[in-house]
């Protein structure tokens, strides 16, 4: 499966997104000082963060680049 | 503080950046959005996650942090026990553990993955108490390790001299004989009673 520019910025803002979610969740968590604010980091904030490297990640792996955009040999 | 400062800092640094990619992902056309991207996408995030787990690692050994859970409150109550037989009162009020990780000096497990194991245990509480059926009392799993004393008592002077002691070392040591339900040393939380006992408190 590959992924042209429009889609390349799509993914990105759903990485984005996702991290931002999860950065304000791990935000939440350490302002909170309490055992369940451990487990709200690791079992949400953690995926949740973790998810959006994941998909930006993959992103650069299935991006495919516009015709006539050629590297220079 | 300091370092919980810094996250806090780098945490926003991330969002701020994320954002920007959020709202404008056509700026990664270039070499210079592409680094962008990376470093706000992957880089500090990645860093994030490993700063937010050792700041949360640090906290649950604390005291307050244990005791800040409802079912610990009368474990935490005890630590102010006005009598000298309580182990952990005697402990906690001499300072003969750190009084800020006073729970976690004697209940952690002081091996190599113990750490881990201590979470794990500690997230399975919180299973229990939130999603599941917590017991009335609380027992640790595989009862408490003479292991736990020995970690700071083995060694000591008056530990090692203490002709009881000499006399059952190994069994101390292979645990066959527990520190603390054997009759030596059985006075320990009694949370059920906490609430009728006369407490300490510091400067009367």
């Amino acid at each position: 499966m590959k992924i042209g520019t429009l889609g390349m910025e799509r993914v990105l803002r759903i990485a984005s997104a996702l991290i931002v979610v999860g950065l304000i969740i791990e935000i939440i968590s350490l302002a909170w000082f309490h055992p369940l604010a451990f487990a709200l980091f690791a079992f949400v904030g953690i995926i949740v963060i973790g998810l959006g490297i994941l998909i930006y990640l993959a992103s650069l792996i299935l991006v495919v680049s516009p015709p006539g955009e050629h590297r220079a040999e | 503080m300091g370092l919980t400062a810094i996250l806090v800092a780098l945490i926003v640094l991330t969002i701020v950046l994320a954002a920007v990619l959020l709202v404008r992902p056509s700026i990664t056309a270039g070499a210079t959005g592409k680094a962008l991207a990376f470093v706000a996408l992957c880089v500090l995030p990645a860093l994030c996650i490993a700063g937010g787990l050792s700041t949360h690692m640090q906290r649950s050994e604390q005291t307050k942090f244990c005791i800040s859970c409802h079912a610990m409150e009368n474990y935490g109550k005890s630590l102010w026990l006005d009598d000298p037989s309580y182990i952990p009162a005697q402990h906690f009020q001499n300072h003969r553990v750190l009084a800020d990780m006073a729970c976690f000096s004697c209940h952690a497990d002081y091996t190599i993955y113990g750490p881990l194991k201590d979470k794990y245990q500690g997230v399975r509480r919180i299973y229990e108490q939130y999603l599941g059926t917590p017991s009335k009392t609380i027992h640790i799993r595989g009862g408490y390790k003479n292991g736990q004393c020995l970690h700071c008592h083995a060694g000591a002077r008056g530990f090692e001299e203490n002709p009881i002691h000499m006399a059952l070392m190994d069994s101390l040591k292979s645990n066959e004989m527990s520190c603390i339900s054997s009759g030596c040393h059985d006075m320990v939380h009694n949370a059920s009673e906490v609430d009728h006992l006369k407490m300490w408190s510091p400067g009367q």
